[in-house]
């Protein structure tokens, strides 16, 4: 993952005449009409021709607030009629408190050429509809008339936009190649952001420039800074099964406010440094006011508590409550929706509400809670150089007892104490803390998704396999586990929907260890009877001990990768079988032993049989140490899976003696 | 301050005088066979629909619902869509405990308000209210009652005993109010007894009741649920519908309203496209043929767009506004490429069907407004019937895919409705034919050559592949044939639109160390490409088994072996005859070729629920052969 930053320096700027600008609607060139997909890549359906963008601080003069105006344009051609659904456009605007974003001077035209003619069918307004999608998203949606094979669609509007900290991000790429993007921004001379270029596609062109007296504000006139970014011939972002976030290899750029110079010639200083963020978090409403209501649980506590004494027991007492008391509403954020007290009055609460419920209790008990603030894989990697506040979209509490700390997230009550889910295991998150300064956290897994699979049984003459299989869960291997069993409704439902998915195995009796108490290994115990074979009469058998998790399929199957392989957390499969033979069974071959490694530690695979008096046992490990892999070791991945499904074909043969 | 005083108190008093109005809710008092397989038990519950008049239709919902466990919160939850024509009033309720305490109460001011849009419309007017209890201690019971006003009586909603199958019911009933002179007419569906019907001078209405009523639990190759589940749909003659008005009772006279009403008004064309058209089909001889010139034309010029607002739920657009934007949802379509048919003079059958890949036809005893999702065009030709799929734009002139195949549509016409069936898909016709020979090297690397049709149902099996870039295809034909190192080259995919349209792909493959070796045997499937999975066993089979579609698999492979290779193992030849179909594999050697031969038939049908059993066998005979391996030995 790159990051690349551009410094805004005043020295920087040459004042000059304008550089670029928007390029004229609907004025349809001859090339345009020529247009072959071919001449970028010939398996896109559709293609952005040309994309404008520009965006300024603008001061409403009724209401004296500043805001961000922006303005889009963008000229699409339509290749086939697998692109038609690039003429679809929806724009998503924001709602905030007491504000949303606002669409204005819509307008969309579809140009086709027939017969030697430029043929326009302009878009009906009537057919613009608005859809409220929730509380916080408003979608506009459209869709372009007349689209045939080689449509021109061209759309332009302006935003107005109540929220300046997120000044508009520029997307260069998108699902489909683009030729030209360009983005100007605007931005007084007061204001001061943080800029960011991610992913890997280079500027074409940038240029800035002083644009005198752009705003008046109370009878100032203040100056702009113009910045132009060009891209040219931008690739498609092409998604790929177990990718990470595409956010993190988007060619786009990102503004945050970091500063601002208020009237009176005094500096505004708004995500600057982190000791900022940590007094603005920390005296946040809905966030540090959260953290320190520890009144809320006063009364509580002696009940939330019971009898635990040590400060682990209490920790694990007070995570186990708030799991079980505030429910997660579907949104996820760093701050909490309502508060904390009435998130626990109405059971229900978003990843705000609830771990900072947790910290406080934490506090409460007199513990040493803080909050870690973070980027959930789907969102991508936070800027680290300095702190961008947008980056960060969840929320999970760290709690400090003696030399050991635990990271907690108390929105999936089935997570045993001290790890977190997969989907918060992304880079770093930022320690917040009310006293402290704030410090960086690696975000691992606690646990690897780990799983032990004991079989001991009999193979008896009359082909039966009959005996007991053991099977061991640990970390997100267990909670896929609990998981499953409370979507079953109970154990016995959920034995039975396993014994139903094996035609050909049959559970006898089960028992289950460890379903509730989660800080515990999940202990599967199945007596379990399987046919093998009609008979063992024949001269020679053939037994494939890889019948446990066998490995049918190769998940990288495809000849190259472009971007990291994201596998979710390390893993470790172990498979032990002690099978008895009867006694004029003898083996005569076998699958091969295996050992392998993929390098740098990154995975191990073991598979041996041997005999061991009238038994045979097997063995067999498969372990990844890594949640991700480079997209250069998705060769390596491939071949490493491909040995053991070859490995997995091969059985063991048993020769009857006399 | 004394405001709210007083508001509290009148809360307390509403709360107490509810509280004990309630019968006893204690989770105790629910029969065992409820709770069995139940995610939730409907205590009681009371539905009524008074049809005060066309107009203004009220329904009124009394519910108690116990959850047992988090899997039955669904059946807690209150989801209710409302939009023009459609309001919801008076949202009451009240949480209980296990005892059936009271714990808490809901009223609308809850319910987070949420846009209704399929994923796939671009429009639609309709919005839902939505209430989810945060309950966090099982089991509890939730009461509460609505009511929602109709601005309509076209469309009655269906009352079922039970909605969800792991829901039990001790005692619910449905009550339908209308005066002595409405004419209605009324279907109950596995509905045991007789309506109880009370009259007066001003009202009659009309009372079903279900009382202990088991969960049902959900298994693998079950019929329709509304094959077993206990329902009833009414239908009044008399309607009324976003200003339009009308009155059926069957089919023949509802299908004529449709035309009337809501289709022909929308087929006016300009003298411009009628001229047009004529000049596209100039010079064609038969109606087919010209139906055929116009079917592409449409599929050429429109695409697929769904929007739906008040009446155009059911209205097409004009049929000169789909001409200007090229696009339009099912009816629009249909009802555009029906006009411009007759601008050539062409009859067609605007076809109202329930499509789905699950086969579902319109009840021909009882004609309603709501048993169909979507349009198709019937084509009336002389020597045969040609069926259009107008929303698509790549399917062959005259093909109905497994989504509207086989199942009785109503087409509304001048004449009138007129129930007719569709062509069927049949086991037969739905061919896959492959054949590939390929060559096994010493290294247990495959090379070799693969050509398949695919024909009637299975026509459609690339459908997602076929339309891509050459690129995307390489990698989704990878998902069709999910083998370890497999490297496609050559690649062809081909389409014959005709009557009977056949996809074909042929392609040339390798597949590296497909058959590996230990120290003295080399191990390898012959089935390489077409392997069947076994299904679930089935405890107390209690549902018939179903099987929607049936179709049949040929698969021809020839691999060349390498000298010096003997065979030590070979699956057996196997043949299996049932009347769930049919499976025979065989494998010959001819000198060094290796022939495998494999023919599979599933046929479509149902059969009482203990044949699951076999059913089930038949599947794991099927996939155990299919997973089988030979063993060489080389010397």
């Amino acid at each position: 993952m790159k990051l690349l930053s551009i410094a805004l320096l005043l020295s920087f700027f040459s004042v000059s005449s304008s550089y670029a600008q928007d390029f004229e609607y609907a004025r349809i060139t001859g090339s345009d009409i020529e247009l072959k997909n071919s001449q970028l890549d010939s398996n896109a359906n559709a293609m952005v021709i040309r994309e404008f963008g520009t965006a300024a601080v603008q001061l409403d003069n009724t209401t004296g607030k500043t805001y961000i105006d922006f303005e889009y344009h963008v000229r699409i051609k339509i290749f086939n009629k697998e692109g038609f659904n690039h003429g679809n456009i929806v724009i998503p605007l924001r709602i905030y408190r007491d504000e949303e974003d606002e669409i204005k001077e819509l307008k969309a035209t579809t140009i086709n050429f027939v017969n030697g003619q430029l043929v326009k069918t302009e878009l009906d307004k009537k057919k613009v509809f608005n859809e409220k999608k929730n509380k916080y998203v408003l979608l506009t949606k459209f869709t372009m008339p007349n689209l045939m094979d080689g449509s021109i669609i061209e759309y332009s509007y302006r935003l107005h936009s109540p929220y300046i900290f997120n000044f508009k991000t520029w997307e260069f790429q998108s699902d489909i190649p683009k030729l030209h993007s360009e983005y100007i921004a605007n931005i007084p001379a007061i204001y001061n952001y943080n800029v960011s270029l991610r992913g890997a596609q280079k500027l074409a062109k940038q240029n800035a420039e002083i644009k005198k007296e752009c705003l008046m504000i109370a009878g100032n006139k203040i100056d702009c800074s113009k910045m132009t970014y060009i891209m040219k011939d931008v690739p498609a972002l092409i998604e790929e099964d177990y990718m990470t976030a595409p956010g993190n290899f988007r060619s786009a750029i990102y503004y945050e406010l970091s500063d601002y110079v208020m009237l009176n010639g005094g500096k505004k200083s708004i995500t600057k440094t982190w000791k900022d963020v940590d007094y603005e978090l920390n005296s946040d409403k809905s966030f540090g006011t959260q953290m320190k209501r520890k009144d809320v649980f006063k009364e509580l506590m002696p009940q939330i508590l019971g009898k635990a004494s040590d400060d682990l027991s209490k920790a694990k007492a007070i995570y186990n409550y708030i799991g079980k008391n505030i429910k997660m509403n579907g949104f996820i954020g760093i701050y909490s929706e309502n508060n904390i007290k009435s998130a626990l009055e109405k059971h229900s609460g978003n990843t705000g509400d609830i771990n900072l419920a947790l910290i406080a209790a934490l506090s409460a008990a007199d513990l040493d809670a803080e909050a870690v603030i973070l980027s959930t894989r789907a969102n991508g990697v936070v800027n680290n150089l300095y702190p961008v506040i947008s980056d960060f979209n969840y929320v999970v509490a760290k709690v400090n007892i003696g030399d050991k700390s635990y990271l907690l997230d108390a929105t999936e009550p089935l997570l045993p104490f001290g790890l977190l889910p997969l989907h918060c295991i992304n880079g770093n998150g930022r320690v917040i803390n009310l006293k402290k300064p704030s410090y960086w956290q690696d975000l691992k897994a606690s646990q690897k998704e780990s799983t032990k699979y004991i079989l001991n049984a009999e193979l008896t003459a009359d082909g039966k396999l009959k005996g007991k299989l053991t099977t061991y869960s640990l970390g997100y291997a267990a909670l896929k586990k609990r998981q499953r069993i409370v979507a079953a409704n109970s154990v016995d439902e959920y034995v039975e929907k396993l014994d139903e998915q094996m035609p050909g195995i049959s559970i006898l009796k089960h028992s289950i260890e460890n379903v509730d108490s989660l800080d515990n290994t999940l202990v599967e115990d199945y007596e379990i009877e399987m046919k093998v074979f009609d008979n063992l009469n024949a001269d020679q058998s053939y037994f494939n001990p890889f019948f446990i998790n066998r490995i049918t399929k190769n998940p990288f199957n495809l000849n190259e990768r472009t971007y990291p392989v994201d596998m979710g957390a390390a893993s470790e499969e172990r498979i032990t079988m002690i099978i008895k033979l009867p006694a004029n069974i003898s083996i005569i071959d076998k699958p091969k032993d295996m050992s392998m490694a993929l390098t740098d530690n990154g995975g191990k695979y073991l598979a041996s049989t041997s005999m061991q008096d009238d038994s045979f046992v097997f063995n067999e490990m498969l372990q990844f140490n890594k949640p991700i892999y480079e997209s250069e070791e998705y060769l390596s991945l491939k071949e490493f899976y491909s040995r053991i499904i070859q490995s997995q074909k091969t059985d063991i043969v048993f020769k009857k003696t006399k | 301050m004394l405001k709210r005083l007083l508001l509290l108190i009148f809360i307390a008093v509403t709360f107490k005088g509810y509280a004990q109005e309630q019968p006893d809710y204690n989770v105790e008092n629910i029969p065992s066979a409820l709770k069995s397989r139940a995610n939730a038990v409907i205590r009681y519950m009371e539905t009524t629909i008074d049809m005060r008049a066309p107009e203004n239709v009220i329904l009124n919902v009394k519910k108690t619902v116990t959850v047992l466990n988090k899997n039955g919160d669904q059946a807690a939850a209150l989801v209710l869509f409302y939009n023009k024509a459609t309001s919801i009033k008076g949202v009451k309720g009240i949480i209980m405990d296990s005892f059936g305490k009271p714990s808490g109460k809901f009223s609308l001011s809850n319910f987070l308000d949420e846009s209704a849009v399929s994923d796939f419309s671009l429009f639609e007017d309709a919005r839902i209210k939505r209430y989810s209890p945060n309950v966090l201690t099982y089991p509890y019971t939730i009461s509460y009652e609505y009511e929602i006003r109709f601005k309509q009586n076209l469309i009655i909603p269906d009352w079922y005993a039970t909605p969800y199958s792991d829901v039990s019911v001790e005692n619910t009933s449905y009550t339908f109010i209308s005066k002595p002179d409405d004419k209605i007419r009324i279907k109950e569906y596995n509905y045991k007894g007789n309506a109880e019907v009370v009259k007066s001078d001003k009202v009659v209405s009309r009372t079903w009741k279900v009382t202990n009523l088991n969960a049902i639990k959900r298994e693998p190759y079950a019929p329709d649920p509304d094959n077993y589940l206990t329902y009833v749909k009414i239908a009044p003659e008399q309607f009324t519908y976003y200003g339009h008005k009308g009155s059926y009772s069957n089919w023949q006279e509802l299908g004529k309203w449709v035309y009337d009403d809501l289709v022909k008004t929308r087929q006016t064309l300009s003298p411009d496209i009628i001229q047009e058209m004529n000049n596209l089909v100039k010079g064609l001889d038969s109606d087919k043929e010209k139906a055929k010139k116009i079917y592409e034309y449409v599929q050429k010029k429109t695409r697929y767009i769904s929007v739906q607002i008040g009446i155009g739920g059911f209205q097409p657009f004009e049929a000169a506004e789909v001409h200007r934007v090229s696009y339009g949802d099912c009816k629009a379509l249909v009802n555009y490429t029906q006009s411009l048919l007759k601008a050539v003079g062409i009859n067609s059958l605007y076809c109202v069907v329930y499509g789905d890949s699950y086969k579902k036809s319109m009840d021909a005893e009882f004609a309603s407004m709501d048993q169909g999702n979507h349009i198709i065009l019937c084509v009336p030709l002389k020597s045969d019937t040609t069926w259009l799929e107008c929303t698509s734009q790549d399917s062959p002139f005259g093909y109905l895919g497994s989504f509207t195949d086989d199942r009785v549509v109503l087409a509304c016409t001048e004449e009138g409705g007129k129930l007719i069936k569709t062509p069927a898909l049949t086991t037969a016709a739905s061919l896959l034919k492959r054949k590939a020979e390929l060559n096994l090297d010493k290294d247990g690397n495959i090379n070799g050559k693969l050509h398949t049709d695919f024909s009637g149902s299975q026509y459609d099996n690339y459908r997602r592949i076929i339309s891509k870039p050459s690129s995307e295809q390489l990698k989704l034909l990878k998902e069709e044939y999910d083998i370890d190192n497999i490297d496609f080259s050559n690649l062809k995919l081909a389409q014959r639109k005709d009557s009977n349209p056949v996809t074909s792909e042929s392609l040339d493959l390798t597949i590296q160390k497909y058959a590996p070796r230990t120290n003295d045997r080399i191990y390898m499937v012959l089935n390489a490409f077409n392997k069947t999975n076994s299904i679930p066993e089935v405890r107390n089979r209690t549902l018939p088994v179903y099987v929607n579609r049936g179709f049949t698999d040929e698969d021809e492979i020839i691999y060349n072996l390498p000298e010096g290779y003997s065979i030590e193992a070979k699956p057996n030849d196997r043949e299996i005859k049932s009347p769930f179909g049919s499976y025979a594999v065989k494998v010959t050697m001819e000198g060094k070729k290796l022939i495998y031969n494999r023919k599979f038939i599933l046929n479509n049908g149902t059969y009482p629920a203990d044949k699951y059993e076999s059913f089930m066998r038949f599947f794991s005979d099927v996939s155990s052969s299919d997973n089988s391996k030979v063993i060489f030995k080389t010397n």
